[in-house]
């Protein structure tokens, strides 16, 4: 087990992470690192847009987890490898960078793939007007990416290089996928 | 006559107060609630309901400080709705504060007002 948490913390502090989480994920959790991370940037950069951006994406990013997990577990009680996140929210010279990753299905990826692929070749003037037509698609709970669309262009609207993600297979029917945003 | 809509604000919900007598429909805070779809559902039916029968004008006025995407396709088909209203020649307008240390609210609003035809007010604070 893990238990040198000085060397943990070093290497942390090494890599200019602020705010680091790592379990199962609710909405009580993500108001409070919200909180938290508000907090922080204020006193960092206050009345910036970028702090907005940081805490936009953030929101986005949980939420997205925090709902898949919840399409999973619909009709099948709660399931909880879905549920779990690994969190890094840190600096990178002048920027800020929000790292999620969550436990997928596989059958899940290539309609996430072919949505981030789609987005990384978009410009901002591209990026807005599909943000516009997305904002007006009707709601479907059903559709397994629902509302992951909108959150997925809101995302690369806010940040200053391409959303980056990976994919790493985990087991015959699950893949870790973890969404990289810089702002 | 309809009864007055009231939400109390917590920490990721808006503070909602429909007014059906006076026309003013009021939401202030900010909204990044769990499931916002549902949070929006009885908001968007008392709209719905509202409109059908509003003989007076119909005056939204916000207050959003961050909303989440969910809320944002929530709060554009309630824009769609008023601007219904107002297409069909009645009186209803949407206005929109937000604070000079929150540029993103400002372009929020901006780009919802580029979307519709009615009457979108957007007024600083100081």
């Amino acid at each position: 087990m893990l238990t040198d948490l000085w060397d943990f913390r070093q290497q942390l502090e090494e890599a200019q992470i602020l705010i680091c989480f790592n379990g199962p994920l609710s909405q009580s959790i993500i108001e409070e690192i919200g909180a938290a991370v508000k907090k922080y940037l204020e006193t960092e950069m206050p009345g910036h847009g970028k702090l907005l951006d940081v805490f936009s994406v953030y929101i986005e990013q949980t939420q997205n987890i925090r709902n898949y997990s919840r399409r999973k577990a619909a009709g099948q009680g709660e399931l909880p490898p879905y549920n779990g996140i690994t969190l890094l929210i840190g600096r990178q010279g002048e920027n800020y960078v929000v790292a999620s990753g969550n436990i997928i299905d596989k059958g899940d990826i290539p309609p996430l793939r072919a949505a981030l692929d789609h987005l990384r070749g978009l410009d901002a003037a591209a990026l807005k007007a599909l943000y516009k037509e997305q904002r007006r698609k009707p709601h479907d709970e059903h559709d397994a990416h629902a509302g992951a669309g909108l959150g997925l262009i809101d995302m690369a609207r806010k940040t200053c290089q391409p959303l980056e993600y990976r994919l790493r297979d985990i087991d015959a029917g699950h893949a870790f996928f973890n969404l990289i945003a810089v702002i | 006559m309809m009864e007055r809509l009231i939400r109390d604000a917590s920490k990721a919900s808006p503070a909602i107060d429909f007014d059906p007598v006076s026309g003013v429909l009021r939401m202030q805070g900010e909204s990044y609630p769990e499931n916002t779809f549902e949070f929006f559902r009885p908001i968007m039916a008392w709209l719905r309901d509202y409109l059908a029968q509003a003989a007076a004008p119909v005056s939204m006025e916000l207050e959003l400080s961050y909303l989440n995407t969910g809320s944002i396709k929530c709060l554009m088909d309630m824009f769609d709705l008023l601007d219904a209203h107002h297409q069909e020649g009645k009186a209803a307008r949407i206005v929109w504060r937000y604070h000079a240390n929150n540029p993103r609210a400002l372009e929020t609003a901006e780009e919802f007002a580029e979307d519709l035809s009615l009457p979108f007010l957007i007024e600083q604070h100081p």
